[in-house]
């Protein structure tokens, strides 16, 4: 019996051998998720509006950027045109139509919460990846994705739905501005 | 293609987390209406940074997920932008202080 556990303990250990060094793609993806952290805390530091939407904005291009690394090219597309397109874009104009002195907007004492959190966060992230068998380490999923899949009766009627509700909220949001002015 | 694998998984979680605890963070300390926008938009950023290894499992179902969470931000920014301009009309001041509940400042 314990024999038996213990070859099972033994096959979870990671050969050496099978380790593959890190290929251009992982370095890659790597890139592109450090630009997308980098961009993100440039929306944390900067003082002026116009200056954190512009990073957001460029924030979410390269979360858009690593959907296209994974070919999802439709919510590239979603993320760009809608997403940075026209909301980002709107909140870039906000920002600076409603221009103001610009000052630091950064709270250190709250700073304390957040890097605990992150810590927690990253530890069991660690202790997971430590201890995940072998197999699950080595293991690949690719990725099956096409839009004509994805065109079937219940989803274009979740579409429908989705958009239809969208419609009735910008009327009344429309209302709302009305009755204000 | 590039396939999920393990490293692939944790690198895009935590890059997610990090987008979302910064979007935490500057919705805490932000002074006016517009940072608290772009930070509800960092944290839509890190949802659908952290929907990537579902289209591994089930691409449709993720794909659904997708829409649905750019309708629910897209309507839910809306709103707030209508907000926006709204509270500046009325007073003049996009603050966070100027924003009151029942009397209290928020």
């Amino acid at each position: 019996m314990n024999e038996d556990a213990g070859k099972n303990r033994k096959s979870y250990i990671p050969d050496a051998q099978n380790i593959e060094p890190m290929n251009i793609e992982m370095l890659l993806l790597i890139a592109l998720a450090s630009v997308t952290v980098l961009s993100t805390l440039g929306v944390l530091l900067s003082k002026d509006n116009f200056y954190a939407a512009m990073y957001m904005s460029c924030t979410l291009v390269m979360v858009a950027a690593i959907y296209a690394f994974f070919s999802l090219g439709p919510v590239f597309i979603l993320l760009v045109f809608v997403f940075v397109g026209a909301i980002g874009m709107v909140t870039v104009a906000i920002a600076t139509t409603y221009r103001h002195e610009p000052k630091r907007q950064f709270s250190v004492l709250w700073l304390v919460p957040v890097l605990l959190t992150a810590a927690i966060l990253g530890y069991s992230l660690y202790a997971y990846m430590s201890s995940a068998p072998a197999q699950v380490q080595m293991a690949e999923y690719p990725i099956k994705f096409s839009i004509e899949n994805f065109i079937t009766p219940e989803y274009m009627l979740l579409f429908l739905a989705l958009t239809s509700l969208v419609v009735l909220l910008m009327l009344s949001v429309i209302s709302i501005y009305r009755s204000e002015s | 293609m590039p396939a999920i694998d393990l490293i692939t998984v944790i690198i895009l979680y935590a890059t997610s987390l990090a987008i979302l605890l910064v979007g935490y963070l500057t919705a805490i300390s932000s002074e006016d209406i517009i940072r608290l926008l772009i930070a509800l938009e960092l944290m839509f950023g890190a949802v659908f940074m952290s929907l990537i290894p579902l289209f591994s499992l089930c691409a449709n179902v993720s794909f659904a997920i997708a829409i649905l969470t750019i309708f629910t931000s897209g309507g839910e920014l809306l709103v707030l932008i209508a907000a926006i301009v709204i509270q500046d009309r009325r007073k003049k001041d996009i603050s966070t202080s100027s924003i009151t509940i029942g009397g209290d400042n928020v």
